[in-house]
């Protein structure tokens, strides 16, 4: 593991900017199997890092690590260390409604709410915050104008969130995520299930996101997290063989692991 | 080197490096082809090097070709990405080898008409031996895959712009001692200098392929010996 820390410190170095996400000896377990080894890697603040790695290798299971969501099923358990800013968000003392705030969280289908757009984005504020009416609606605004949604549904924002497309329910999922104010934003597989305008939308979307946020994205498709991210962690069999610049990654990785998977010459 | 789940992806690579290996021995043929018409005044070796310039311009456009259509139809990666990209330049530099190689060859009657040519072609003789080991070299090692033997052979380039120094104060020599030479020798001259771009093509397919098979690049600055820039003003 030792011979992982050195690209992965020099990542945070040459991004010049301060970790966000400190993983340390992560082990993870559905039960007995053990899904997560000894994962160690830090993800600078306000970049784009890609998970990539064949189905299984434990790119979902690491991004649900950071924001606890697999505590919502039994017999799931993380060992180790998720510093976010220095504060361990494994601790039991971490309080779980805050740290979903912090650290928001995007799926492969879309999961618009079955009720208005306006309410899909305020719903999640009002859990936080108590705002006038005009308050929010600057904020639903501000949100929808953030995930680049805001021109197609201005004129009808009581419409269900349900009508719109793929790609937009998907947007819509974003704002909501941005609505809250997150400081970090993960997304598991967003583009997946959309067509390939409605991709490019998003993928051009997170490089305008990623000003402001820490963005994770993992992802199946290896072109797009070469267009997205800043650096590129590949995971095989819950263990993470490379974490370098994505340019390197794609380009000559060190790892033959990496390289057959990347180049489709796995298995 | 394993094997792609898509069969086909391998096929595709395969017919670029099949081109490039072809274009490689033409290269060579062109070369050697040249420099003996050259030498013996061979009219016939000459005109075959000529017309074997189109076959290979010909090869250049099927690479090109063919590699376009893998990039958009596979997206290579990695060391996949870094052999199509490399096939591309490297066979630029091997379409100029070509052009080159014919270059000497249509002097080759000019030269031919001037008074003993052997005599004073036989200096570029050494000089041509050397080019056609690198051309040779460069695409034995890469098939071979011998990122260090690249690397060398990168570096021998020097003994060309040595021996292409010493070929051109020679051949000013032979000019200034009867003019009657200077038609011959500028046109040896320009055998020399077209010897000596080759030379320098073949560093550059060298580098390519070094950065094609190990994903790094080899150092920017390698010795320059030719000194005729500096030495002509003088002559």
């Amino acid at each position: 593991m030792s011979q992982m820390l050195s690209p992965d410190m020099t990542i945070a170095a040459e991004a010049a900017a301060k970790v966000k996400i400190e993983v340390k000896n992560l082990n993870f377990y559905y039960g007995q199997s053990k899904a997560l080894k000894d994962i160690t890697l830090s993800l600078p603040e306000r970049s784009v890092t890609a998970f990539i790695g064949p189905s299984g290798c434990g790119k979902s299971t690491l991004l649900r690590v950071f924001n606890r969501i697999y505590e919502l099923y039994p017999n799931q358990t993380a060992e180790g260390q998720v510093l976010l800013d220095g504060q361990n968000v494994l601790d039991r003392s971490q309080d779980l409604n805050l740290l979903r705030t912090k650290i928001g969280m995007v799926f492969q289908k879309p999961t618009p709410f079955p009720m208005s757009i306006y309410e899909n984005i305020a719903f999640g504020i009002r859990l936080y915050e108590k705002l006038s009416k005009s308050e929010m609606d600057g904020r639903v605004e501000q949100a929808l104008k953030r995930a680049a949604l805001w021109t197609e549904v201005k004129d009808k924002l009581s419409a269900s969130g349900l009508s719109l497309s793929g790609g937009q329910q998907q947007r819509l999922c974003i704002a909501r995520t941005v609505a809250v104010k997150p400081e970090v934003i993960l997304l598991d597989e967003p583009a997946s299930a959309l067509d390939p305008l409605s991709t490019a939308k998003i993928e051009e979307l997170i490089d305008e996101l990623q000003a402001d946020y820490t963005i994770v994205i993992v992802t199946h498709n290896m072109q797009q997290a070469a267009r997205v991210s800043k650096q590129t962690a590949f995971m095989y069999l819950g263990e993470l063989v490379e974490f370098d610049r994505t340019e390197k990654i794609f380009t000559s990785p060190r790892e033959k692991r990496t390289q057959d998977y990347i180049t489709g010459r796995f298995g | 080197m394993g094997e792609h789940t898509v069969a086909s992806f391998d096929e595709d690579l395969g017919q670029i490096s099949r081109l490039i290996s072809d274009m490689g021995d033409l290269a060579g043929s062109m070369v050697g082809g040249a420099t003996k018409a050259l030498l013996n005044s061979d009219n016939a070796l000459a005109q075959r090097v000529v017309s074997d310039d189109a076959i290979m311009d010909a090869r250049q456009r099927e690479l090109d070709d063919r590699a376009i259509t893998l990039i958009a139809k596979r997206q290579p990666m990695a060391d996949d990405l870094r052999h199509v990209v490399g096939s591309i330049r490297m066979a630029g530099d091997l379409e100029r080898i070509g052009d080159l190689a014919k270059n000497i060859a249509k002097r080759v009657g000019t030269v031919g008409l001037s008074v003993t040519p052997r005599d004073l072609s036989h200096s570029i003789d050494g000089m041509a031996q050397l080019v056609l080991i690198q051309v040779q070299g460069v695409i034995e090692e890469y098939a071979a895959r011998d990122a260090a033997a690249l690397a060398k052979l990168r570096a021998d380039d020097e003994r060309i712009d040595v021996k292409y120094t010493s070929v051109f104060r020679e051949l000013l020599t032979y000019m200034m001692e009867d003019p009657r030479n200077i038609t011959a020798c500028t046109h040896l001259l320009f055998c020399a200098k077209n010897l000596e771009r080759i030379g320098d093509h073949v560093t550059n397919i060298a580098e390519n392929a070094y950065y094609v098979l190990t994903g790094t690049q080899l150092p920017a600055n390698r010795p320059k010996q030719d000194e005729t820039a500096m030495s002509a003003p003088a002559a």
